[in-house]
């Protein structure tokens, strides 16, 4: 540990910290705009500098390390005087088009100006003209005039993605970032560069003029498109009293979960089937409760009459074998935990299976193959993951309870659908409105994870908790709370299920059963 | 005239090839340097010589070798510095055309002292019959068994390649020449670390200018004490003046370090030309602060110019007469490095865009009282805050030229 002054406070911290870092420590910000604590310092936007008692000249807090003693100041007449320089020098070439650009309200450079610079322009000149919508590919629309040359982006794909794609072409002020001839940007990786642009450079076909990003709100989730389980934030419009929005999420950013610098590959990033594959959370969802034999939505009540007397009847027939479960790894911890509880240990249920997984190719950086969110808690919680054995499943089965969470594909469940006839009662759960819901008696509609609280496992075996950042469409419940409701009215230990109401109250249980969540 | 180092033999025809240099006792030194002593040997003598470098910034060659770490398994470089694209500067041409093998020998007790086996020349682009020559003179000496393997059956070897840049003046500043050496875009690196520690494939790098080089085998020949009996001032050696613009006689004149400007332009070059007044000297290259008629009773050393807030640069004297408006030596120094700014940091790519822009418009009529004050405002935005020295070179003569003839400047943009 070395000890340092910044603008007279000391601060204690490790050797080899920059001058940056050490002031982020310190709570003080120093402006910057290349710098990225992903990469190494690239030292170009030139807005970090500060002055270092015994230097000559300014130094930049981005590259230079700490030394025993070093008395830094960061509001200097001088220090001010040189970021103003460098605001002043990129806002001259700047088109100002903020009333037209996605980035207003989230741009480093609007932002800086604010705090750093506040003058009146005195560039009387002509701006360079440059490219203002270049295709990059993926999606991806380059505006060159606004671009400032912090070559994050071409950084990233050298350095992360491997790629390259990007690279700076001509000289001085005609500097511009391009691709090589033809060579599009693709890489599963590519949204990552219009979070990464420090203005509204980069931006994407997804979320252009879609919206004004200062009308949403963010909130913190964990991303079920794969058993990474990414951290993101869901970016939503809360809507408007007297127009209705189209829809309820506009966009999906990463949630920086490592701040440290092993780490630095993975945790500031998030894959673009994950950024951009959330159309599912707004589009055909179930909203009421369809029990067919009465043809209009039931009541929540209803339905667990209904669910609890078929699965009553079964016990008191001793029949039990008669019934079959189908789960599936989009449940959260909780859910399952919930789920093995009612089905495996208290009904002692032969028939229980999962889904078929959703698979994709993996890749090198995060994406993996599994593309659930949970298949190791479900693990860790007991169930081994078996898939579907028709012939099992259906026979003799009489009531058969099917929890279908999957966004995509068809999978298993179209395979079900000629056999369906032949079970007496068919029971659905599903956040989705889909062809094959009519085939049910009884179709519950349910959340997806950014409308509910609980946790995931992921492929590393990390727990990780959310809440919920969307309201629920409807009727719509949460998995957990109908299983908790079921667990109590099968009567079969009615007291386990008292005194949960939050998921964490489930995950409580969960930590005194299973060594696994401690 | 004082004695030569450099060019003395420069009279003789066919001095670039090996027979001729040898004729002359070249790569005597060499043998005597390679089987009788020690590589430290080389260095302290060099370090004892003052030896400073001759490409612009100056710095002793002696302790430069001497932050190359001694004890790694890395492979260490030299890359030589011939990318001479300061304007005004014509020197080194002047010895690779006349004397390759000089430098050559110089390169080899370079690589001697410092345990380097691979050197590189990265020679601009322009310079097409040089980069021949050089090739060729590289291929007469590897025959006589001066470079390559084995050298001279010591045991030491040494590979040097020609690498010819494309014409960029950033190539020159020597982390966007290593840059450039490996197939990347010519930008400057940040520093630190330095190429001695981190350079060429990241490992220990020596970067030196042709002339710098060219003097390592006289130091060897006539030891560090003679060498630095033929300076005027604390600096060892001769240097190669430049000498270009309005005057009678304008040329390569090789002279000791801290001769008078006054003599080289009026006694060595001739005087003015035409009979006209002269009405400034840029002593150092481009990108040296002008100096006006009273200030160029001035040594020539880096110490005496560095205290006139000039510098000695890379010896590209360039004289400039009273019929030269010097809203055309703004304008051109202006445009030069707004054009030749690589782009990579703010200041340097938009300030000296920005002032080139001004200038123009001053140029085309169209001035406006304020516009020097913003010009001095923006080269001091430029200055010291930039990635690489290419901003200081670009804001040092701008600002010298507005202080310095302000009222001329003032009286274009009133007319």
């Amino acid at each position: 540990m070395v000890e340092i002054f910044i603008n007279d406070s000391a601060i204690k911290v490790k050797e080899g910290t920059t001058v940056l870092k050490a002031a982020e420590k310190a709570g003080i910000h120093i402006p910057h705009i290349c710098f990225h604590d992903a990469f190494p310092p690239e030292g170009s936007c030139r807005m970090c500098l500060v002055e270092i008692e015994g230097h000559p000249c300014l130094e930049l807090a981005c590259s230079t390390q700490v030394r025993e003693g070093m008395k830094v100041y960061t509001e200097t007449e001088n220090v001010r005087d040189a970021r103003k320089g460098v605001l002043e020098f990129i806002l001259a070439e700047h088109p100002m088009d903020c009333p037209i650009c996605d980035k207003a309200g989230e741009c480093t450079l609007q932002d800086y100006y604010e705090q750093y610079g506040l003058f009146e322009s005195d560039f009387l000149e002509e701006k360079e003209r440059k490219d203002k919508k270049v295709d990059i590919g993926k999606g991806l629309i380059l505006d060159r005039e606004r671009c400032v040359l912090c070559t994050r982006c071409v950084r990233f794909l050298r350095d992360i993605t491997k790629t390259g794609e990007l690279g700076v072409f001509e000289r001085g002020v005609r500097s511009e970032i391009g691709i090589f001839g033809d060579q599009y940007i693709d890489n599963n990786y590519a949204g990552n560069l219009v979070e990464l642009c420090p203005v509204g450079a980069i931006t994407d076909k997804d979320f252009r003029f879609k919206t004004r990003n200062w009308f949403l709100k963010k909130g913190a989730s964990v991303c079920p498109l794969c058993s990474r389980g990414c951290q993101i934030f869901i970016e939503y419009h809360p809507g408007f009293a007297r127009f209705k929005v189209p829809k309820r999420v506009y966009r999906i950013s990463s949630r920086v979960t490592s701040r440290d610098q092993s780490q630095k590959e993975k945790g500031y990033w998030i894959c673009d089937i994950g950024r951009y594959g959330y159309s599912y959370m707004d589009k055909d969802r179930a909203e009421n409760i369809i029990l067919k034999q009465k043809n209009r939505p039931a009541e929540r009540g209803e339905a667990e009459a209904f669910l609890g007397e078929k699965i009553k009847k079964l016990i008191y027939r001793n029949k039990l074998q008669r019934m079959g479960v189908v789960l599936n790894t989009w449940l959260t911890n909780e859910e399952l935990f919930l789920a093995r509880k009612i089905f495996t240990l208290d009904l002692e249920l032969e028939k229980v299976f999962f889904t078929e997984l959703d698979t994709g190719e993996k890749d090198d950086l995060l994406l993996t193959a599994d593309r659930t969110p949970n298949k190791k808690g479900a693990e860790e919680i007991g169930f081994e993951i078996n898939q579907i054995e028709k012939q099992k499943l259906f026979d003799e089965t009489e009531l058969l309870i099917v929890f279908w969470s999957s966004p995509f594909g068809l999978g298993s469940i179209t395979e079900l659908l000629p056999e369906l006839s032949k079970v007496r009662t068919k029971i659905l759960f599903t956040p989705f409105k889909r062809k094959w819901n009519d085939a049910f008696d009884l179709v519950i509609p349910t959340l997806v994870s950014a409308e509910k609280g609980g946790s995931f496992t992921n492929i590393d075996g990390k727990v990780q908790h959310f809440d919920a950042v969307l309201s629920p469409p409807g009727e719509a419940r949460a998995e957990w709370e109908w299983l908790v409701s079921l667990g109590k009215e099968i009567e079969v230990d009615f007291n386990s299920y008292l005194g949960m109401k939050f998921p964490y109250d489930v995950y409580k249980k969960m930590k005194d059963k299973i060594e696994f969540f401690r | 005239m004082p004695e030569k180092i450099l060019t003395k033999d420069f009279d003789v025809k066919h001095l670039f090839k090996i027979d001729e240099y040898m004729k002359k006792g070249g790569y005597k030194t060499l043998t005597r340097v390679l089987k009788e002593l020690k590589p430290e040997d080389v260095m302290s003598e060099v370090k004892a010589a003052h030896l400073r470098g001759r490409g612009g910034a100056g710095f002793p060659a002696g302790v430069k070798w001497g932050f190359v770490p001694k004890d790694v398994d890395k492979p260490k470089y030299l890359c030589v510095n011939a990318d001479e694209g300061e304007p005004g500067t014509f020197k080194d041409r002047y010895i690779m055309t006349h004397n390759p093998h000089l430098l050559l020998e110089g390169i080899v007790m370079t690589c001697f002292a410092v345990g380097i086996h691979t050197a590189y020349i990265y020679i601009r682009g322009e310079y097409e019959n040089m980069a021949v020559r050089l090739e060729n003179a590289i291929s007469e000496a590897e025959a006589k068994g001066f470079i390559g393997k084995n050298i001279l059956k010591t045991g030491f070897d040494l590979n040097v390649t020609v690498h010819r840049g494309a014409g960029a003046y950033i190539c020159g500043e020597e982390t966007a020449l290593l840059e450039s050496l490996e197939g990347k875009r010519g930008n400057p690196r940040l520093k630190p670390p330095f190429p001695a520690a981190v350079g060429l494939f990241q490992n220990p790098t020596v970067i030196n200018n042709v002339e710098t080089l060219s003097n390592v085998p006289c130091i060897m020949e006539k030891g560090a004490d003679w060498f630095v009996k033929q300076g005027l001032s604390e600096d060892g050696g001769t240097r190669l003046f430049g000498v270009s613009g309005k005057v009678k006689k304008p040329g390569v004149y090789e002279l000791p370090v801290g001769t008078s400007l006054k003599e080289l332009v009026y006694t060595y070059a001739g005087g003015i030309k035409s009979g006209k007044k002269l009405k400034a000297v840029i002593p150092g290259g481009m990108s040296s602060p002008i100096l006006k008629p009273d200030e160029i009773d001035i040594s020539m050393d880096c110490a005496s110019l560095m205290k006139a807030d000039s510098m000695l640069g890379s010896g590209a004297v360039i004289v400039l007469d009273e019929d030269v408006p010097i809203i055309d030596v703004l304008r051109k120094v202006t445009q030069f490095y707004s054009h030749e700014s690589c782009g990579q940091c703010t200041p340097c790519r938009i300030g000296n865009s920005w002032i080139n822009k001004i200038v123009k418009r001053i140029y085309r009529g169209e001035g406006k009282k304020e516009d020097l004050d913003k010009i001095e405002k923006l080269a001091s935005n430029i200055l010291g805050r930039t990635l690489c020295p290419l901003g200081d070179a670009a804001a040092m003569p701008i600002l010298s030229i507005v202080k310095k003839f302000r009222k001329e400047l003032e009286s274009f943009i009133k007319g």
